[in-house]
């Protein structure tokens, strides 16, 4: 099978440059080639997107540029469309998730860009979103609108299909030329979606570029950067700091680094009858494309005191995940990452002779779960399906354990009762959990989620203000003045 | 029957003067060994108990449990009370916070003859001594360095006397050194150069700022180890060898590259670096296997695994280690491909690594 990746509007494949990059998975191969432009043909391709998005993107408004996107939406929804169907045959093959995991994932994040769900986006940042396509009167007297830049630049990463759309759709969605590099891992998804889009409305189709360079190749990047008006960017912290200083000191720059979720579990929700359904919720969250996600959990806090106790729980998730790695098995695990696992549970192993943690699951298993009596700080699993739980004598204890590791907090999936829940919220707001969700739903952020705590449209535009003088005296200037 | 310490080193360096071992005499004395270190090694005997493997349960080195090199920097491993040990060998702790492993010998005299033997077939080829430029710091500068031991053993047994070290407090004593390669250039007679890779790779640098090249000797070599460590720029294996033959006029096939580790005895070398990777191998004291580093089975044969190491030289610790490191077993040996840290994570969770390297800021 052999697949093209990107969108390059204005650019026939026969000029461009390929590379193959090879994936297998599941007993199937699939070829995948990716676009290597020229620094001419990258600078020529900014350029095009930028003139385009000027002369077309900017004249939408809002209510159509939502509608077009609800229409490439639909299409991916759609399970007898071609595109849809493509994704679910070849996205496995690529990351190596699940099939059946991939399908139920894809379609419940699909879902988050809806019609219904942009105007959601769009009302999170704006109190009234038709300032993106007209001046509107401000409090202090005037009148403003809001800008997108010119051209946007998204540098994304990972492994877990689709997240590019979502700073794909919020550039759409404040009128910016987007070109998007896709990450090796999942080159396909972004590139799709602009193609549908160009299916839809070609004149919207040459607004945006969606590219590929390998991953530290400065010289390809920064023909790219150099470009950008601003730059939305994904990765490990030397990565991002790499960009950072590669980037024109008066791009905008938004990263987003690498994450850490975690759970916490009150002993109000610790009796026997609501244990065993919130263990395969917690369950859920780990497994959902292995962890890959910024916003998996690695640790789960349970606090000792209900009528289950934290290791019981411990046995509780143990259980669901074996029985999700029937139904979903976790993909095969490269040499390093299997290194990453085992090298995690040969830590845990030795701890466990010391007496203070017991390791659940064995090493050929889909999983693995170390169970710790002890209260411990923050610390990363081996990824893939291993996961911590530590017991503490209460939630709040959680606190002092993660706040020196503030740069890696955003998700955390909390059950417990009301008023413990947001108790416990404005605590581990204060030192830098920026999403609190519940179990479950850990992989699922809802439409319109604040990632890593930061505006997704806001910290995009710029407000140009007509002031209110401006405004009096141009009343002077006109026809109708006596 | 217990077996005692003296026993244990008595036997070990009659096995190593021996050439006609065979795969029964290595199972019986790696038996022996693991019995002791069962015996004697508490944090070692539990970890084996608890995966089932007991003196009784095992029947041949493959099922003597390694333990994960991560685990030198957690547990005190040694048979001997630890107050009772003079030679401690330290890694250089650039991972994992700092914390650094620990290899404990109750005597050198195992480590000295296993490093002496090998080194003498490896590199010295039938040379008895060489004139040696050492790119490493001394003892005295690194008393707990596994490799500065090493290098100063080298010069001392197979070394003559005009031998020179060329790391002082400074760093790199670089005119000190081009003297001494002016002269071995002169003279007729083979040189050779030993230290850390990264070292060669501040010769190299050095040498290209100066425009300098020389063409040492007929029989001249050069032995590296450690690879670069974050010490030196990083360089591709056949970059690096090109870089060095270039520079120092010593053809590929005579730069051997030793790879060792502080929680071992005994060391593997390449026979020259034509080729990258090039095969690997150890004396008859030394085995290695090559495993799916989560269940520790075997991989077929040709396919990448996490290496483990069973060194009978590391008799007062533990012989079997599961190492970081990836490689095939091929005819002869096996090839090392660097290693695997679990850093390459694809997803945008926090892996160990990223988190450790800002934990320590």
């Amino acid at each position: 099978m052999t697949e093209f990746a990107g969108h390059l509007p204005g650019l026939s494949a026969g000029e461009v440059e390929w590379k193959t990059l090879h994936f297998s998975a599941w007993g199937e191969a699939a070829e995948i080639r990716v676009p290597v432009l020229s620094e001419a043909q990258g600078t020529a391709l900014a350029g095009r997107v930028r003139d385009n998005a000027r002369a077309y993107l900017k004249t939408l408004r809002i209510a159509e540029i939502t509608a077009i996107i609800d229409q490439a939406i639909a299409r991916l929804l759609d399970r007898n469309d071609p595109w849809r169907q493509k994704a679910e045959r070849l996205l496995p093959i690529v990351t190596g998730y699940d099939p059946e995991m991939v399908r139920l994932g894809l379609t419940g994040y699909l879902k988050t860009f809806r019609q219904p769900q942009l105007k959601r986006f769009l009302a999170e940042d704006f109190a009234d979103p038709q300032i993106l396509d007209d001046f509107q009167t401000r409090p202090k007297g005037g009148f403003a609108k809001a800008f997108g830049p010119d051209l946007l630049l998204h540098v994304w990463a990972g492994n877990v299909p689709g997240l590019p759309l979502w700073s794909l759709i919020s550039g759409l969605l404040v009128k910016a030329g987007s070109i998007g590099k896709v990450a090796t891992a999942e080159p396909l998804l972004a590139g799709w979606f602009a193609r549908i889009l160009a299916e839809i409305d070609p004149r919207l189709g040459e607004c945006l570029a969606v590219v590929w360079w390998k991953g530290g190749d400065e010289a390809g990047e920064r023909v790219w950067l150099a470009q950008a008006d601003a730059i939305v960017a994904y990765g490990g912290n030397d990565a991002l700091k790499a960009i950072r200083d590669r980037a024109p000191v008066t791009a905008r720059y938004l990263p987003h680094g690498h994450k850490f979720g975690f759970g916490m579990v009150a002993r109000a929700a610790l009796d026997t009858r609501k244990a065993g359904a919130l263990a395969r919720q917690a369950a859920y969250d780990v497994m959902r494309y292995d962890q890959q996600g910024c916003y998996s959990p690695q640790m789960l806090f349970v606090e000792r005191g209900g009528r289950v106790s934290p290791r019981e729980f411990s046995a509780y998730v143990a259980h669901e995940l074996a029985s999700f790695a029937r139904k979903h098995p976790r993909r095969a695990l490269s040499i390093e990452e299997a290194a990453g696992v085992a090298s995690w549970r040969g830590a845990q192993e030795l701890r466990s002779l010391g007496g203070d943690c017991d390791l659940l699951g064995d090493p050929a298993d889909d999983w693995s779960i170390v169970h710790v009596e002890d209260a411990q700080a923050l610390a990363p699993s081996g990824l893939n399906r291993t996961l911590s739980i530590v017991a503490v004598d209460r939630l709040d204890d959680v606190v002092s354990l993660i706040a020196p590791f503030r740069s890696f907090l955003q998700s955390v999936g909390i059950a417990a009762e009301p008023d413990d829940l947001f108790r416990l919220a404005g605590l581990l707001g204060q030192v830098g959990v920026t999403r609190i969700c519940a179990l479950g739903s850990m992989t699922a952020p809802e439409a319109g989620w604040h990632n890593d705590g930061r505006f997704n449209l806001l910290d995009l535009v710029t407000m140009t203000e007509i002031e209110h003088a401006a405004e009096a005296a141009a009343d002077g200037f006109a026809p109708y003045v006596d | 029957m217990d077996v005692t310490e003296t026993q244990i080193i008595a036997a070990l360096l009659e096995f190593f003067d021996r050439q006609d071992t065979t795969d029964e005499d290595f199972d019986r004395l790696a038996l022996l060994i693991f019995a002791y270190q069962f015996e004697n090694n508490q944090p070692y005997r539990r970890f084996a108990a608890a995966r089932g493997r007991t003196p009784l349960a095992v029947r041949g080195w493959r099922d003597i449990p390694a333990v994960p090199i991560d685990a030198f920097k957690d547990l005190t491993l040694s048979c001997r009370p630890t107050e009772e040990i003079e030679h401690v060998f330290m890694t250089s702790g650039t991972t994992r916070g700092g914390q650094r492993g620990r290899s404990y010998h109750p005597t050198l005299a195992v480590y000295d003859r296993s490093m002496i033997l090998n080194f003498r077939q490896r590199f010295m080829q039938g040379l008895e001594r060489i004139r040696m430029g050492i790119l490493f710091p001394d003892e005295q500068a690194m008393p707990n360095s596994s490799l500065a031991h090493y290098l100063a053993l080298a010069r001392r047994e197979c070394g003559t006397p005009d031998s020179e070290g060329f790391i002082d407090e400074a760093g790199l004593a670089t005119a000190r050194l081009l003297a001494a390669l002016e002269r071995a250039e002169a003279r007729d007679e083979p040189y050779a150069l030993l230290g850390a890779s990264f070292s060669f790779v501040h010769l190299l640098d050095e040498l290209q700022r100066r425009g300098r090249h020389f063409a040492l000797p007929p029989g001249s070599r050069i032995l590296d180890t450690g690879g670069f460590k974050g010490q030196s720029r990083e360089l591709a294996a056949d970059e690096f060898y090109d870089a060095l033959s270039a520079a120092l006029g010593v053809p590929r096939d005579r730069c051997i590259n030793m790879y060792g580790m502080t929680e071992l005895g005994t060391q593997f070398y390449d026979w020259g670096n034509e080729t990258c990777p090039p095969v690997k191998s150890g004396p008859h004291w030394i085995r290695s296997r090559v495993v799916n580093p989560l269940t520790g089975q075997d991989v077929p044969a040709g396919e990448t695994g996490v290496l483990v190491h069973h060194d009978l030289a590391h008799f007062n610790s533990v012989s079997a280690i599961l190492t970081e490191d990836a490689g095939v077993v091929v005819p002869g040996g096996f090839r090392l491909l660097g290693r695997v840290d679990g850093a390459d994570s694809k997803g945008c969770s926090v892996a160990v690594e990223e988190f450790l390297k800002a934990a320590r800021g």
